[in-house]
């Protein structure tokens, strides 16, 4: 069977890679036509990735063909991919922040006068004609570290068309979006298909992807599942596609109990976090939501001790504490589940046993050894508890994909005793498939009379889980939503606008 | 793929990149003794592991360094600085052991000033050693007049010029410290404090780690190693010089990086770094041994550390 036509922008024609020990893709054909959106789906470790990055020229497939335009390329190289008119979006922005917006767009291809002395002028001339086409708010002369992480995607794409790209693919660009920002990256992207631009596009999140794409191709294992019309397809279907199975998540269950464990009193630190107050009872799911920005990581970085409040009072079963540091934090049992677990989470060479016996060694010393044995018959019977896969706690955490990394960390705070788990966007990079199994087990945990706050960005996930959810807008308590009042509708309206829809809701603040 | 890089929490395994520092120093021996019939004797090996000696203390206490993502450049001038004041104590007639423990006291102060200039005040390890590499340096040098302390007394010299089971103390003195700095690196919480500081420092934090007391406890060590280098080197010798210990923080780096320590922290080996001193030993020896003249053993030295870190590289491939 041969894939797309001469007119097809791009076309893959029976892609293979391997890998030692492993077969990354088998036998994966689709193609893209200019003015088209195709998602490319899939869990991770499916082959998305390596995909892109054969399409980046990263790697070289093993087997098949790519047709440009109906011609054959060789993308031996990202240079030789860049001539064929490719261009990534990474997932992580590859840009260098000290430098401004028109820097970064010119990086490596910069203009300049006489052949050696930079032409700034006419380097922020071009890029502001080409950033005005797709945004006109982004100033050519800012810093890239000034710009929101959605303006920086803008410049990534910008810089793309400057590259005369004709094929641009982005890998999870809405990862870290309000929803504004992603209405704004959609109106990017139809700019794009105007102009015939063919865009692939990696998401884990479905509804975005049935806004976005109008083609999918799922993934999995390697192999190509199918090629749909979206269309013609349920987000159901497409989700039994990418795991092959259909997935049971059980709906939310409450386990609250009257025993008030954490009391905040009007938390501050500086502009971040304003004038917070809450409480947090046994076996309850405190959720956190709001925009982007709007001061709930900071928040929670607070109770954990990782930064310290500039003003109010924590209440800790009924004592006043004080944290400086996330030692006193996590010895009065509040421990943090950070949302960037590359950066904050994890020791990436260290073994998974390592990672999650590094805060509880305390209780592994005899005569100032570690009593390695001991140490490690109990990280198994936790992993064997979170189900971790492949349960192998000598291997290093870094191998592992996002959920087993995550559940890692959960063990790191189990071995530790924490009663209190704060999980920053507990499912954050993790598949759909992994997804399930954490929000079991933070019912369990629950259930087991744990008390959880849970910040994310995701409403249906704020949803199924919360018991109690507290909004945040610009710092602030926006207001308090019971679960009997939990619709997304009233969580966005307090986000967005910091009133509730019927106004009743607006206890909590001082 | 590579996991008995990363052995098991307490494990004693050999990694790959251990045998790879060993097949590099056997090709080494295979060389050199086929070019000279000395190299291989008896003698010759236990000279190679005596020369060997100062810079394997200091390189253990580098490697931990290393290790928990720091650098200390000043070791030489504190090996210096603890030579000149533990000297003079000497003279003046203080008993050995005092003397000893006075040497290791200003080996820890000064790592413990680097330490804490890193940990609480938050500078880059670069910098500060760098500053207190001129600062030690210079002490030394005041304490001194800038003169050499001569004519240590023969009874402290013995301490050191004495074998055990043939081999003389102060291999024996490297092995030990190795030994110890391993069990360390392996079977304690500071070990792995040092191995999670320099992989990810802010998830140690978030983890509850203590960074500011692993970091001074780390770069005490190194002033310490280095004042115990320094005493070998002045019962050798039988003085000590305010300028001795110049260079030493490189030849130990070196050390350090051909046993396979990573400059971005997180990941070495003791016993990678006690191989890398012999590499080093081993060479410089070799090479007198064929009578090549020393600008060729230096550049021999710089050889050698590219090469073993492109191999280095080769190996890991792309990853």
């Amino acid at each position: 069977m041969s894939i797309g036509t001469s007119h097809s922008a791009i076309a893959l024609n029976a892609i293979s890679k391997g890998f030692p020990g492993v077969q990354a893709l088998e036998n994966v054909s689709f193609a893209v036509e200019p003015g088209q959106v195709r998602a490319l789906l899939g869990e991770n470790g499916a082959g998305k990735s390596t995909l892109l990055k054969i399409l980046s020229g990263i790697y070289r497939a093993d087997a098949g063909e790519i047709l440009i335009n109906g011609k054959a390329v060789d993308l031996r190289n990202p240079k030789s991919a860049q001539l064929a008119g490719i261009a990534l979006i990474h997932q992580e922005l590859q840009q260098v922040p000290e430098l401004d917006v028109a820097q970064n767009m010119f990086l490596g291809h910069a203009v300049t006068k006489f052949g050696v002395i930079t032409n700034r002028k006419a380097m922020q001339k071009k890029a502001r004609e080409l950033l005005s086409q797709l945004d006109h708010t982004i100033d050519v002369q800012a810093k890239i570290k000034t710009l929101r992480v959605a303006q920086r995607q803008i410049v990534e794409i910008a810089k793309a068309l400057l590259g005369q790209a004709r094929i641009i693919a982005m890998d999870e660009p809405t990862s870290s979006l309000t929803p504004i920002e992603f209405e704004k990256l959609v109106s990017v992207i139809d700019r794009l298909k105007a102009d015939g631009v063919a865009v692939i596009y990696v998401s884990h999140k479905l509804d975005e992807v049935f806004r976005v794409a109008s083609h999918a191709t799922v993934l999995r294992d390697g192999k190509l599942v199918a090629n749909v019309d979206l269309s013609e397809v349920t987000e159901d279907t497409i989700v039994n596609m990418m795991v092959g199975r259909s997935l049971d998540i059980p709906p939310h269950q409450s386990h609250v109990q009257d025993e008030i464990v954490l009391s905040v009193d009007g938390l501050c630190r500086e502009l971040q976090v304003r004038d917070v107050s809450l409480q947090l009872r046994k076996g309850e799911v405190l959720g956190i939501a709001g925009l982007v920005g709007s001061g709930r990581t900071e928040l929670v970085k607070l109770l954990a001790g990782v930064d310290r409040p500039t003003a109010g009072n924590i209440t800790l079963h009924g004592k006043a504490v004080h944290f400086s540091n996330p030692r006193e934090a996590i010895a009065a049992g509040i421990a943090l589940l950070p949302e960037d677990r590359k950066k904050e989470g994890i020791i990436p060479l260290r073994p998974v046993a390592i990672n999650a016996a590094l805060p509880s060694y305390r209780k592994f010393i005899r005569l100032g050894f570690i009593r390695s044995a001991q140490l490690s018959r109990q990280v198994n019977e936790l992993a064997q508890s979170v189900n971790l896969r492949p349960h192998d706690i000598d291997r290093a955490i870094r191998l592992f994909s996002g959920g087993n990394q995550q559940k890692a960390i959960l063990c790191r705070w189990l071995m530790a005793g924490s009663d209190i788990l704060v999980f920053d966007e507990p499912t954050r990079g993790i598949d759909v498939g992994a997804k399930g199994e954490i929000y079991k087990l933070i019912d369990s945990l629950a259930a087991a009379g744990r008390s959880i706050i849970v910040v994310s960005s995701e409403l249906p996930e704020i949803l199924r889980l919360a018991d109690t959810v507290i909004v945040m807008r610009s710092g602030a308590m926006a207001g308090k939503l019971k679960r009997s009042e939990l619709t997304e509708e009233a969580v966005m309206s307090l986000a967005i606008t910091g009133k509730s829809a019927a106004d009743t809701t607006m206890e909590g603040r001082t | 793929m590579n996991t008995s890089l990363f052995e098991k929490p307490g494990g004693w395994k050999i990694s790959w990149r251990d045998m790879g520092t060993v097949a590099g120093l056997i090709i080494m021996v295979v060389v050199f003794s086929s070019m000279s019939d000395v190299f291989l004797t008896q003698r010759n090996i236990i000279n190679i592991l005596q020369q060997s000696s100062i810079n394997a203390c200091i390189a253990v206490g580098m490697t931990l360094v290393i290790i928990s993502g720091g650098i200390d450049l000043s070791v030489g001038p504190v090996a210096a600085l603890a030579a000149v004041i533990s000297a003079s104590l000497l003279m003046a007639g203080l008993p050995v052991p005092l003397v000893l423990l006075s040497a290791l006291a200003v080996g820890l102060a000064c790592g413990f000033v680097n330490g804490a200039l890193i940990a609480y005040g938050g500078l880059q390890p670069f910098i500060v050693t760098l500053g207190t590499l001129s600062l030690f340096r210079a002490l030394a040098l005041i304490y001194t007049g800038g003169n050499p302390v001569l004519g240590l007394p023969n009874e402290f010299r013995r301490l050191f010029a004495s074998e055990i089971l043939g081999l003389p103390v102060p291999v024996i003195v490297a092995g030990v410290l190795a030994i110890i700095a391993t069990i360390v690196l392996k079977k304690t919480p500071l070990g792995e404090y040092i191995l999670a500081v320099g992989g990810n420092e802010e998830a140690a934090r978030v983890s509850g780690v203590p960074i500011a007391l692993t970091k001074v406890a780390t770069y005490m060590i190194s002033g310490g190693l280095a004042s115990l280098a320094a005493i070998i080197l002045m019962a050798r010798l039988g003085a000590a010089e305010p300028i001795l210990g110049n260079l030493w923080e490189l030849e130990a780096i070196a050390a350090a990086a051909i046993g396979g320590a990573s400059l971005m922290g997180g990941k070495g080996s003791i016993f990678g770094t006690i191989l890398g001193a012999i590499v080093l030993g081993a060479m410089r020896n070799g090479l007198t041994l064929l009578n090549v003249q020393a600008f060729y053993q230096l550049l021999a030295t710089g050889i050698i550390i590219i090469l073993a870190m492109l191999v280095d590289r080769l190996a890991r491939g792309k990853g």
